[in-house]
């Protein structure tokens, strides 16, 4: 089972995506903030990362330069309610950009495309 | 040894130049809080009063895209009306808002029936076969006009409505761009127009242009900063809107997928409910910091507000199994403030002291006077304290380290700030606490 680690300080959103993404068959590990994200992905292995940006404390784009700094094969998603970001420089690292939608078909399509299940 | 001299000279005397008494009018009018349409009425009375350049009638042409349209005319209809406005126009002392207040007068009485016969005069400034006067303006060059009954080059309405064989248009320009045009003549005294007269003339028109493009280019930077402030506020409605829609969305997608289990829909149907309210605190708080618009500022006593706010069920509420410890300097001077904006800034620090602050901590409110003119009101928590990049993000809009925050709080008590001529400052080091500083101006006691 793939594992994705997904960094969502929403906790109403977190247990959205947790269910709809275990549904599909994945096991989801939350993580509500930048830190503790960071402590997870030093402890665990995961096959994917989804963040958001905008986070108490650390913002996603910080949190992706430090996993990269860690290691750079885990693919990210940056999934946010932001669109301004999206053509960010700072942004670049992010395999993925999504901009949140109620619809969860597009965060899903990518998830199987980048773990390369298509 | 120093001598002082005020920066305008504001009184004139019966030897002053007139040279020098026109770019004095002119000159003040660039430091008035005056209408673009005011000052234009100066520059015009300047080339039109006895104390200034001389000629009897002045009318503005204003560039509205590429047309050219006569926009305002002052000028005596008689020569007894002349003499009398004239008179008083050149007698000793008269300043600038003199000046202004006795053309809004006169433009006001005679504006409803002028603006009518004024309409007429519209010139498009790309015609090819163009005639005077908006000539000058598409040539931009200052054209002389004599014999002007014998003149092709003319509408022969603007002359019918003139009735003068002589007159001086001057293009108004800046950047080599038209702004507009003015046409002077001396219809009531029938004087030649003299080169000297022209080359004042010409300063006035230089003046002018320059003056209107100053006033365009403002209109365009406030029209941008709203536009800014426009854009990072819908940045932020949407992302603030989105993630309870996205939740909303989500979870009735679930419901409305799976045949669920009672107690999953109860749950579901929970989440949407507070979601719906979140949406809402959203919206409310977002109408509340936009309508902030001080209307007075009043002396206030902060001694009866601090001690009432500590009173508030909502902050006794949170400031349970915690202390809050208030001192205040003895006769406090007033303040100038909104009470209510002044109250629920102190609110909003207090609540994010009291936030952050664990059991058993204390949060302190102190209020003093700093040198002479200063009150300072310091408010310091418990709490774990900002490194440097928090510090510098506190500020900023919609940054908010709490669940249910919108990030508005302290842009909030800054822009209150603002309003009443204080000022905010935070220290913080990460383990030592923060602690806000609002400094407040002491008003100045008048009389006994």
């Amino acid at each position: 089972m793939k594992k994705i680690l997904l960094v969502e300080d929403e906790k109403s959103l977190s247990l959205l995506y947790q269910e709809e993404l275990s549904k599909e068959g994945y096991e989801v590990i939350i993580a509500y903030d930048a830190d503790s994200a960071m402590e997870k992905v030093r402890s665990e292995e995961f096959d994917l990362i989804i963040t958001d940006i905008r986070m108490p404390g650390k913002d996603g784009i910080e949190l992706i330069a430090s996993i990269m700094g860690l290691r750079k094969d885990i693919p990210i998603i940056i999934n946010t309610a932001y669109q301004s970001y999206k053509d960010d420089f700072m942004t670049w690292a992010a395999d993925a950009y999504i901009t949140k939608s109620s619809s969860l078909d597009e965060l899903k399509q990518t998830i199987k495309k980048l773990l390369k299940e298509n | 040894m120093i001598e002082s001299y005020r920066l305008q000279p504001i009184n004139f005397t019966p030897d002053t130049p007139k040279e020098f008494v026109l770019l004095s009018i002119i000159a003040q009018s660039f430091f008035q809080p005056f209408s673009l349409e005011d000052n234009l009425l100066v520059i015009l009375t300047a080339l039109t009063s006895g104390a200034g350049v001389g000629f009897n009638r002045a009318m503005l042409f204003l560039r509205e895209g590429e047309r050219l349209k006569a926009t305002m005319w002052l000028g005596p209809r008689s020569p007894e009306e002349a003499q009398a406005i004239w008179t008083m126009l050149s007698s000793p002392g008269l300043g600038y808002a003199e000046v202004v207040e006795h053309n809004r007068e006169l433009i006001s009485r005679t504006q409803e029936k002028l603006k009518l016969q004024l309409k007429i005069f519209n010139y498009n400034l790309e015609d090819e076969k163009s005639i005077l006067p908006a000539l000058a303006a598409q040539r931009k060059e200052i054209i002389l006009v004599k014999d002007a009954f014998s003149e092709p080059l003319l509408d022969r309405r603007f002359l019918d409505f003139l009735q003068v064989d002589s007159f001086l248009c001057l293009p108004l320009l800046a950047h080599n761009e038209i702004m507009g045009e003015i046409v002077v003549d001396n219809a009531i005294t029938r004087a030649p127009i003299s080169l000297k007269d022209i080359e004042l003339a010409s300063l006035c028109a230089l003046l002018a242009g320059n003056y209107i493009y100053t006033t365009n280019l403002y209109k365009k930077v406030v029209e941008m900063e709203k536009m800014a402030a426009l854009g990072e506020m819908a940045a932020f409605i949407s992302h603030q809107l989105r993630n309870p829609i996205v939740a909303i969305g989500g979870f009735t997608q679930q419901l409305l997928t799976n045949p669920c289990n009672p107690e999953r829909c109860h749950r579901n149907l929970g989440i949407i409910q507070e979601e719906i309210k979140h949406l809402e605190a959203i919206i409310y708080q977002l109408s509340h910091f936009l309508k902030i618009k001080i209307k007075e500022l009043i002396p206030i006593e902060i001694g009866p507000i601090l001690k009432k706010i500590l009173e508030r069920p909502d902050i006794k509420n949170k400031s349970e199994g915690k202390t809050i410890s208030l001192r205040i300097m003895d006769n406090p001077p007033p303040i100038l403030c909104d009470p209510v904006y002044f109250e629920e800034a102190i609110v909003n620090l207090l609540d994010n002291a009291l936030d952050v602050t664990p059991a058993g901590g204390r949060v302190y409110v102190r209020a003093y006077s700093i040198r002479k003119n200063w009150l300072m009101i310091l408010i310091k928590d418990s709490g774990p304290g900002l490194d440097d990049k928090a510090k510098e993000k506190l500020f900023s809009p919609f940054y908010t380290t709490k669940e249910n925050g919108i990030g508005l709080g302290l842009l909030f008590v800054k822009r209150v700030m603002e309003m009443c001529s204080g000022k905010i400052e935070v220290q913080s080091k990460p383990g030592h606490g923060t602690i806000f500083k609002l400094y407040f101006k002491i008003p100045e006691r008048r009389g006994i």
